[in-house]
């Protein structure tokens, strides 16, 4: 039995089978159910796990339909259009279901119609029945008014004057209703007989191609998955084929025999749709998640779908069937890192265009390999412009500038004399600057501290190693703070 | 005859593989061994030999420093793990900067490869990531030619450097790695050295504050930061300025064990090594630095008309002083294009 809390008093919010037959009722409180059964087990509720289960369920689900819905807290719309006789029929999906649902432990109630409105209904108020089309208002007509969806306030109101079952609503003429219980009752009636169309809307985005294996034997071995993706892809192939795409985005989903369902998703970095280049990639990902992903009593259904595709580019072989592109090489092997260490595992730089030495160059994802024919340039401005002397920049920047203490300067804009970093001292041998690196005043930078002049030198110490320092602020300047001295940087 | 002649070609493909195996390289090992037989059997040998004479001068990369080349005999063995050592973190640039000329070098050779720079996320941490336009600046490396790969783990940069010492469309890998862990043993440079020999590209280990230890690299050079020449003016060396990156080498362990120590110095204008000599012939170097270029061009019917060897100058060349007639000479490819159709009247 579940307690939940409403309006300071704990409640009984969900109860069992045996709890019910204890004359237990929905919302009695928790103190008077104690009183009559003191024996009873209460459970603090817990919305966020149930939403949790539910999602999972909504992904179990995810095996008869790709259109899988959540309703409210409790309930899950399944369209099915066009799927039932990949199960051998309505009757037999429906059972299929009831089943596997029974067996994983749940107890579930379903109904199969025309309009996610009657089915609704049937399923919560006459349980696992097929509705055929035209015969929703046979059905609903003796449910009560609750099997119309619509709010308890209107409900009650409706009640109050004698209207207590669907039927009763549909009778009356409309105008009067709708003016007197607002519009949503009709909107409601009319979904559930059909007359106006009602869209669920499908949690997950519908793959535009999807292959799947359903397995008589169940499979644990990560090996086999591979195997499977294999079989799977070579099937996609085809469909890619002839739609003149490749797959950028692909999921594979696992369904375990228990309802649990894992998802693995990978990118490429170009579109691809050769079977044993996806193997490879669900290969690294597999062998990265081969501790998060438990096989447990093994999985019954394998799906491949093809999240995102775009335009492949054919590519035309030389007489000896060798096509010679390092980049396709390139952009497979950034792919199979990134689907074994994660997005970031391969950086590309680009140039920024910004005066900040750490904010000139970023760091994105490789997304595809380095043509080797550069279109020809626009005027760049993302290239430093092409000075006689360029500035010397160092050839390892540190991602956060270490501070420095730096005892004595000779001249107080000067480079610093000797200076301290990471615990051993440097004397300063030579020194060449400053450059004086201003910050960017057109960008919100918020601190006092950020904001100030950078004055960068290039030294080198005793033993030859070349720094690049620089003095954030100035002495003597307006700001309260004391300058101070930052690591930037080192030369070769 | 021809049994001898299949015998010793038999004796040949093994001794191939066991080079292989043992991964050193075949041609090192035959012309010796194939030195003191017979003379009717030379002739099988230099046929050997001529084959693998094409294939030499493809083996090494030249850094371009005679002496250091012939320490190394021929240069660095171009498909091979090579070990660079740094003997404090605080050296990182050093080591990476050494490393850097040599893929700048390699880049010559291949233009437009990219180049992947694979580092644990401690070492990024502690000795700075690589910034692109410095790299550009000093070594001519376009930021798209760029790849990192930084991984959390020693084990996943292991994993992602052997994938990748085996692709062909890199000029070249560079894994840099902080101490002496235990996962770097022998095995894991062997596997590294093997795939790089079979690829044909070269994979520069870096390896800061490291102790020398037995590793499958047949080169470890130990690099550290030597003090920089003043930058050079017209009117002579610009006091207290540092002028171009220069490099203490020292050779840890080579194919022919000599032992020495170079000061190397980069020459960013040109991508390539200078060494720089001791105090004591420092007036011996600055002669060879100059231009040899004679003030007036020769004439081209003359006696020795020997193609001018000046250096080739890239525009932004502060360091160098160069003398006012060398300045108006035509580029090399120029000036044998106009000299040769007199030579032939």
């Amino acid at each position: 039995m579940i307690s939940h809390r409403d309006r300071n008093a704990q409640r009984i919010s969900a109860l069992d089978e045996r709890a019910e037959a204890l004359h237990l009722k929905r919302d009695m409180g928790i103190a008077d159910a104690r009183a009559m059964h003191p024996s009873i087990d209460i459970v603090e509720a817990d919305p966020e796990a149930d939403r949790r289960l539910l999602e999972g369920l909504a992904d179990w689900c995810d095996r008869y339909t790709p259109l899988v819905a959540l309703d409210g807290a409790d309930g899950l719309f399944l369209d099915v259009t066009g799927c039932t006789h990949l199960f051998g029929g309505e009757r037999a999906m429906l059972d299929d279901i009831l089943s596997r649902f029974f067996h994983q432990g749940f107890d579930v109630r379903a109904g199969l119609a025309a309009t996610p409105g009657a089915a609704w209904a049937a399923a919560r108020f006459c349980g696992d029945c097929i509705v055929a089309g035209g015969e929703e208002e046979a059905l609903l007509a003796p449910l009560p008014l609750a099997a119309l969806r619509i709010e308890p306030a209107t409900r009650t109101s409706l009640e109050s004057v004698g209207l207590r079952t669907a039927g009763a609503v549909m009778a009356p003429p409309r105008a009067p209703l709708a003016r007197r219980f607002g519009a949503l009752l009709l909107l409601r009636l009319d979904q559930a007989l059909g007359r106006l169309d009602e869209a669920v809307s499908p949690r997950l985005p519908v793959a535009p191609l999807s292959v799947e294996r359903h397995l008589a034997e169940p499979v644990t071995l990560t090996e086999d998955i591979e195997r499977l993706v294999g079989m799977l892809a070579a099937t996609l192939k085809t469909d890619l084929e002839r739609r003149g795409e490749g797959a950028r985005t692909l999921a594979l989903l696992l369904f375990r025999v228990d309802g649990a369902v894992s998802r693995i998703a990978i990118g490429t970095s170009r579109p691809m749709r050769e079977p044993m280049l996806i193997q490879k990639l669900f290969h690294e990902r597999l062998a990265a998640l081969e501790q998060d992903i438990d096989a447990g009593y093994g999985f019954d259904l394998v799906r491949l779908s093809v999240l995102a595709a775009a335009t492949f580019d054919m590519q035309q072989a030389d007489l000896a069937g060798e096509v010679t592109d390092d980049g396709a090489d390139i952009a497979l092997f950034a792919d199979r890192i990134r689907a074994r260490l994660g997005e970031g595992a391969v950086l590309r730089p680009v140039a920024v265009e910004s005066h900040l030495p750490e904010r000139a160059v970023a760091t994105i994802p490789f997304t595809d390999a380095p043509r080797r024919t550069t279109p020809p340039k626009k005027p760049d401005r993302l290239q430093a412009p092409k000075t006689l002397f360029p500035p010397e920049r160092p050839i390892r920047l540190f991602r956060s500038p270490e501070p420095i203490d730096v005892p004595a300067t000779e001249m107080p804009e000067g480079p610093p004399l000797n200076f301290r970093w990471r615990r051993a001292l440097y004397r300063v041998t030579r020194a060449e600057g400053p450059e004086r690196i201003a910050a960017e005043w057109w960008r919100e930078t918020g601190s006092d501290e950020a904001a100030s002049t950078r004055d960068y030198f290039r030294i080198e110490d005793a033993d030859g190693r070349r720094y690049w320092l620089y003095r954030q602020g100035l002495y003597g300047g307006n700001s309260q703070m004391p300058p101070r001295w930052f690591l930037h940087g080192v030369f070769a | 005859m021809a049994m001898t002649a299949v015998a010793r070609e038999t004796v040949f493909a093994l001794r191939r593989q066991i080079a292989k195996i043992e991964g050193t390289l075949p041609e090192r090992l035959a012309a010796p061994a194939a030195a003191p037989l017979d003379a009717d059997v030379n002739a099988d040998v230099t046929i050997v030999r001529r084959g693998i004479a094409a294939a030499l001068p493809d083996a090494f990369l030249p850094i371009g420093v005679e002496r250091l080349d012939a320490a190394l005999s021929g240069g660095l063995p171009k498909a091979a793990l090579s070990e660079i050592h740094g003997l404090e973190t605080r050296d990182a640039g050093a080591v990476a900067g050494f490393a850097l000329s040599l893929t700048s070098l390699i880049l010559k050779q291949m233009p437009g490869l990219p180049v992947l720079w694979i580092g644990t996320s401690e070492i990024f941490r502690e000795a700075g990531f690589p910034y692109a336009r410095g790299l550009h600046a000093s070594f001519g490396i376009e930021p798209e030619q760029l790849l990192f790969s930084e991984a959390p783990r020693l084990v996943d940069a292991l994993w992602v450097a052997e994938e990748a010492a085996r692709m062909t469309a890199l000029a070249a890998v560079i894994l840099e790695i902080r101490g002496n862990p235990q996962r770097l043993d022998l095995t894991a440079t062997r596997r590294l050295h093997a795939r790089a020999q079979a690829a044909g590209r070269p994979v520069f280990l870096l390896r800061q504050a490291a102790e020398p230890e037995p590793t499958a690299a047949p080169v470890r050079l130990i690099v550290a930061s030597a003090p920089a020449v003043p930058r050079g003016t017209i009117a002579g060396p610009l006091a207290g300025s540092i002028g171009r990156p220069a490099f203490t080498l020292t050779i840890g362990k080579s194919r022919t064990a000599l032992p020495g120590q170079f000061t190397l110095e980069w020459n960013p204008d040109e991508r390539a090594f200078d060494e720089r000599w001791g105090d004591e012939r420092r007036s011996e170097g600055r002669d060879r630095t100059k231009n040899p270029v004679p003030v007036v061009s020769l004439s081209g019917g003359g006696k020795n008309p020997t193609p001018a060897s000046g250096a080739v100058l890239a525009f932004p060349a502060v360091g160098l002083p160069i003398p006012p007639a060398a300045r108006d000479q035509p580029s090399r490819p120029q000036r044998t294009a106009h000299l040769s159709p007199r030579r032939a009247g």
